[in-house]
């Protein structure tokens, strides 16, 4: 059977570490960097590769900095 | 729309003349809007980058002193800088806004949201017996709405007014209303309108002179008594406040800005709790709602005072009861947004229960 995997890509630039994608990634695939933009906000970033391309993230993140992909996985 | 893009698309339909800046974190979103929306080719605006807020600030006083709608923005580090420059503003009488969207300090602090800079707002902040007229937007409505309004009051009072915003409204998106445009004035209209402006010497009337200095004490003091004559009357006309469920109340936060937003749904959780709780925002932190306050203070149990810093307006407060009513303070400070539960906890320790 055909298995859905995700994959987010954030604007780093235009994040401004306001955390809103955090509690609502069921997979908890996103964290704040411990570096910062070119703004001084740690910005989000995914720290694993448990994506399931829900797109939670991406429909509540206020400036829109995340894109999420999907890819069909076959076995 | 962000709070601080509002700001900006505000300043480019109100006729602004001339924005001058430069960019410190959490408000360069405004220059960067400005530089995007190319202001001088939809309405000849000019948008410059300055070396520094120094720059800026005296860029504003040779802008305002021809009579042209100008205004500047920063955060609170910048604002520091600025003070000297808004000191001279307000000694020649030169119409100008400043936006300053406040981050944590003291020095170069954090980049999240504060209210620490209240005092440095309301009290003058730079040398000299001078106020500004300072607004407080709470919502990103506001932040758009205020631009219009602070170019009207600061020309109507010749004083620099003041929209102290904080990094949680500069950041925050929502949805806005946005007026037409408003054409710029011409050099004929500006003439017509602010006599005073130095605009060149026509001929037949008499030489507008800008300048803060004057060198006999009996002509400053009379120039100083003018200015409180003036601070006066926008005292007696400008107050601008909003009362939330204050008609039935026992007890009443006070709280400006985004934090009378965390105060709105503690008044919900109170109220669901039975506890008969109202809130004062003051839209105006100077002039201060004094008058409404002390008459609330006569009605009321307590009042708690909200603020993202270790207590600054609650002295205002506390002036204004007159010592009616028992008036707290509660405040996160250095950039950490308290939770409704906790305004709402802080109400029934202090105030409630502590009696």
């Amino acid at each position: 059977m055909a298995k859905v995997k995700g994959s987010i890509v954030i604007d780093i630039e235009h994040c401004k570490g306001c955390e809103v994608c955090i509690p609502v990634c069921p997979e908890s695939v996103i964290a704040l960097a411990k570096q910062v933009n070119g703004k001084g906000y740690r910005y989000a970033q995914p720290i694993n590769d448990n994506c399931t391309g829900c797109t939670n993230c991406a429909v509540v993140c206020p400036d829109g900095v995340i894109s999420v992909y999907r890819v069909k996985v076959t076995e | 729309m962000k709070g601080n893009e509002a700001i900006a698309e505000a300043a480019i339909r109100a006729g602004c003349d001339g924005y001058f800046g430069y960019p410190i974190t959490p408000q360069s979103e405004i220059m960067e809007y400005l530089m995007a929306e190319k202001p001088h080719e939809r309405t000849g605006m000019v948008v410059l980058q300055a070396e520094s807020e120094v720059a800026s600030i005296n860029m504003l006083y040779g802008g305002a002193g021809c009579g042209k709608k100008v205004m500047t923005s920063s955060s609170s580090p910048g604002m520091s800088l600025m003070q000297e420059g808004i000191s001279y503003c307000a000694g020649a009488e030169l119409p100008c806004l400043l936006v300053n969207v406040v981050r944590g300090g003291p020095g170069l602090g954090t980049i999240q949201p504060s209210q620490a800079d209240y005092f440095q707002s309301v009290k003058g902040g730079g040398h000299g017996d001078y106020k500004l007229i300072v607004l407080a937007p709470a919502s990103v409505q506001e932040m758009y709405d205020f631009v219009p309004l602070g170019f009207e009051l600061a020309f109507k009072y010749r004083n620099p007014a003041l929209i102290l915003s904080d990094g949680a409204i500069g950041q925050m998106m929502e949805k806005v209303w946005l007026d037409e445009q408003v054409p710029r004035l011409t050099n004929e209209e500006v003439r017509e309108k602010y006599p005073w402006a130095t605009l060149g010497k026509q001929p037949g009337k008499e030489k507008s002179v800008v300048t803060s200095l004057y060198l006999e004490s009996v002509v400053m003091e009379k120039i100083n008594i003018k200015l409180q004559a003036k601070y006066r009357e926008c005292e007696a006309n400008e107050v601008r406040y909003e009362a939330i469920q204050c008609e039935d109340a026992d007890y009443i936060f006070v709280a400006f800005g985004s934090s009378s937003r965390i105060c709105q749904k503690s008044i919900q959780l109170g109220r669901d709790k039975g506890l008969k709780i109202g809130l004062l925002r003051p839209i105006t932190l100077w002039p201060f709602p004094s008058k409404v306050l002390h008459d609330l203070a006569g009605q009321v149990k307590g009042m708690l005072s909200i603020e993202m810093n270790a207590g600054q307006m609650v002295e205002d407060i506390r002036l204004a009861v007159e010592g009616k009513c028992k008036v707290e303070h509660f405040g996160r400070q250095g950039g950490i947004i308290p939770s409704p539960d906790e305004v709402l906890h802080a109400m029934e320790e202090k105030i409630i229960g502590g009696k």
